[in-house]
C-alpha cells in the first residue's frame, strides 16, 4: 500500500496513537510531519499518563519535525482579528501556518474543535482530517474512538468555521 | 520595535537575568543574548518557550505598537523587586487571558463604577471617602453585611476581574484600558483580611481618575490616600446602623460590651476585631488613644479560630472558568489553550470536553410563555 503523504499531526492524535499502541504501525503507513512545539507538547503531556511514554526523538529519522521562522507564523495570524489570536495554542499556530505557507496539499489530523473551525474559516476545510478517517484509509480502523477523533466531529466544527466566515462574524 | 528589543523588555518586566531566563527556558544564555541584540532571530518554538516563561503571548513579540505597561498599585508590596515583578507579570497575564475569554465569548461588558463627588486630589478628604462608601453601599445593594456580597457584586455585576494568588504582600489593583479594572488578592491571607483588602483596593479603583494623574509621584499611593482607602473600606464593610445595632444589643445593662462579643460581631461582618474597634472610634466618638488601648488589650485575648474552606479561595474567578469551559465546547478555544488558561494538565482539560456529540447543535431551550 502506498504511504499516506503530507500529513501534519497534532498533539491529541499523537497521544491517542500511543495510547492505542499503534504509533509504530501508523508511521509505517504515513509520512508524518509534526511542528516542533507540538512534538514538545506531546512529550510533556505524556508525563501525565502513567501507561504511556512519548518520546519522538528515536523516530526523528522517520518523521519530519518543522521548526518555523517567526515571520511565517506572524504573516499567518496577521490575517485574523484580535479575537482569533487567543483561540489556538502556539503548536497549533505553527502547524496551521506551515500548512498555509506550503505549496503542497497537506492534511492536518487534529482532535481539536478550534483547529477544524479555523480550517473551515480559512476555506481549507478539505485539508482537515480526523483520526478515525485516516486510520480507515490506512487499514488501522479502531472501534470506540472518542467523539473528538471522529469524522462527525471534524465535519461539525469545520462547518461552524465555514458559517462564521460566510456570516462575517463569530470566531474570527 | 523588533523582536529582540521586545524579548529584552519582557525578560526585564518579569525580573529575570539572562542566566535565569536560560535556566527556565533551556535555551543557551548566549543565544538569548543574541536574540535580544538582534544578532540572530529565534525559531518560533524558541520564541514560544520564551513567551511562556515571560508570561507573554507570542503576539507581544510581533506587535508593531509600543508595549503598554499598566500601572499596578500595591498594598504592602514585597521587599524583593523580583517578587514584585513576577507577581505583577502573573496577574497581568491572567487579566489578559480573562479579557481574551470575554472577547471570544462576546461577553465584554463595562459597567460604570460609582464615582466620587470631587475630581481633584486636593478636594478629597475623609468626608469624601465616607460619602463614596455610602454611595457604593447603596449602588451595590450590599445590605447589612456587605462583605458577604461585595466580591460577587464586583465580579458579576461590575465585571471587575478578581484573582487570588499566593505571594508576599496584600493586594494589587489596576485599571487597564485593555482589560478594565482588576484586583489581585493574596490567597494565603485569612478571609477577613482579604475582605478588607478588597474594599481597600476598590477605593483605589473608584478614585483612579483622581489620584492616578500620570505624574511620577502618582504611581504609588500617598499615606493620606491610604488613610482614605482604609476609612472607605471600614465604612463600606461596617455600615453605621447595622453595626451599631449589633453592638448595642450585645451590650449589658451597664452599657458595656465584652471583647468576646465584639469579636463575634467582627466575625459576622467578615472583618478583624481591630477593624471593628477602629470603626467604633467614629461610631461612639472614642479617642484614638482609647481605641489603641482596646486593641492592645484585644491582642492579649486574641481568639483562635479553626481553618475554614473560605481560607483557601480559588485562584481563578468563577466567571473566568465558566467562559473558558463554554469557549472550549464551542470550539473557540483549543484544548491546549484551555489547559493553559485553566492552569491544569491536558488530561484534566480533556474531562471538560462535552461528550454528547449533538449537545451543541440542538440547543435545548425553555419556553417562558
Amino acid at each position: 500500500m502506498k504511504k499516506f503523504q503530507f500529513l501534519l499531526l497534532e498533539a491529541g492524535p499523537i497521544i491517542k496513537l500511543f495510547e492505542l499502541g499503534i504509533w509504530d504501525d501508523f508511521i509505517e503507513k504515513c509520512d508524518v510531519t509534526i511542528s516542533k512545539i507540538v512534538a514538545e507538547e506531546a512529550k510533556w503531556v505524556s508525563r501525565e499518563f502513567q501507561d504511556i511514554r512519548i518520546d519522538l526523538e528515536p523516530y526523528e529519522a522517520i518523521i519530519k519535525v518543522v521548526d518555523l521562522e517567526p515571520a511565517i507564523v506572524k504573516s499567518f495570524y496577521e490575517k485574523f482579528n484580535l479575537r482569533y489570536k487567543a483561540v489556538i495554542h502556539d503548536g497549533e499556530k505553527e502547524t496551521l501556518a506551515f500548512l498555509c505557507e506550503s505549496p503542497e496539499n497537506w492534511s492536518v489530523c487534529s482532535a481539536d474543535a478550534a483547529v477544524f473551525m479555523v480550517l473551515g474559516f480559512l476555506g481549507k476545510g478539505n485539508q482537515g482530517i480526523s483520526l478515525q478517517e485516516i486510520l480507515q484509509k490506512i487499514g488501522l480502523s479502531q472501534s470506540n474512538l472518542e467523539w473528538e477523533y471522529t469524522k462527525k466531529f471534524r465535519e461539525k466544527y469545520t462547518r461552524k468555521g465555514q458559517i462564521d466566515f460566510t456570516q462575517g462574524q463569530g470566531l474570527l | 520595535m523588533d523582536i529582540g528589543r521586545r524579548l529584552k523588555i519582557a525578560r526585564e518586566a518579569i525580573g529575570y537575568t539572562l542566566k535565569q531566563a536560560s535556566q527556565e527556558s533551556k535555551i543557551g544564555e548566549s543565544s538569548i543574548s543574541e536574540f535580544e541584540n538582534s544578532k540572530r532571530e529565534p525559531k518560533f518554538s524558541q520564541l514560544s518557550k520564551l513567551a511562556e516563561i515571560y508570561r507573554k503571548t507570542v503576539e507581544f513579540f510581533f506587535s508593531d505598537e509600543s508595549p503598554i505597561e499598566n500601572l499596578m498599585l500595591w498594598r504592602d508590596a514585597p521587599s524583593i523587586d523580583e517578587e514584585i515583578k513576577q507577581t505583577e507579570s502573573e496577574f497581568r497575564q491572567l487579566c489578559e487571558q480573562y479579557h481574551n475569554l470575554e472577547l471570544l465569548m462576546c461577553a465584554k461588558r463595562s459597567i460604570r463604577l460609582p464615582q466620587p463627588e470631587v475630581t481633584k486630589p486636593e478636594e478629597f478628604n475623609c468626608t469624601q471617602a465616607n460619602l463614596l462608601a455610602e454611595k457604593t453601599q447603596k449602588e451595590f445593594l450590599l445590605g447589612d453585611i456587605p462583605s458577604m456580597s461585595l466580591k460577587q457584586t464586583l465580579e458579576e455585576k461590575y465585571y471587575v476581574k478578581i484573582f487570588h494568588l499566593g505571594f508576599s504582600g496584600s493586594a494589587i489593583s489596576t485599571r487597564s484600558e485593555q482589560f478594565g479594572p482588576a484586583i489581585l488578592l493574596n490567597r494565603r491571607n485569612k478571609l477577613w483580611r482579604r475582605n478588607f483588602d478588597l474594599a481597600h483596593e476598590l477605593f483605589h479603583l473608584l478614585t483612579w481618575g483622581i489620584f492616578r494623574t500620570g505624574a511620577p509621584e502618582s504611581t504609588e499611593p500617598s499615606q493620606v490616600e491610604e488613610k482614605f482607602a482604609n476609612g472607605f473600606a471600614s465604612r463600606l464593610l461596617l455600615p453605621t446602623d447595622s453595626v451599631k445595632n449589633k453592638i448595642d444589643s450585645a451590650s449589658g445593662q451597664d452599657g458595656k460590651v465584652s471583647f468576646e462579643a465584639l469579636d463575634e460581631i467582627a466575625r459576622e461582618f467578615g472583618v478583624s476585631l481591630d477593624s471593628l474597634l477602629w470603626r467604633m472610634l467614629y461610631l461612639y466618638n472614642k479617642s484614638v488613644e482609647e481605641i489603641e488601648r482596646y486593641i492592645e488589650h484585644a491582642n492579649k485575648l486574641r481568639m483562635t479560630r479553626p481553618l475554614r474552606e473560605s481560607d483557601k479561595p480559588d485562584r481563578l474567578p468563577e466567571r473566568y472558568c465558566s467562559l473558558a469551559i463554554r469557549a472550549l465546547n464551542e470550539g473557540k478555544l483549543s484544548l491546549m489553550q484551555f489547559a493553559k488558561y485553566m492552569d491544569m494538565s491536558y488530561r484534566q482539560a480533556r474531562e471538560y470536553l462535552t461528550e454528547d456529540e449533538d449537545f451543541k447543535d440542538e440547543k435545548i431551550s425553555i419556553s417562558l410563555a
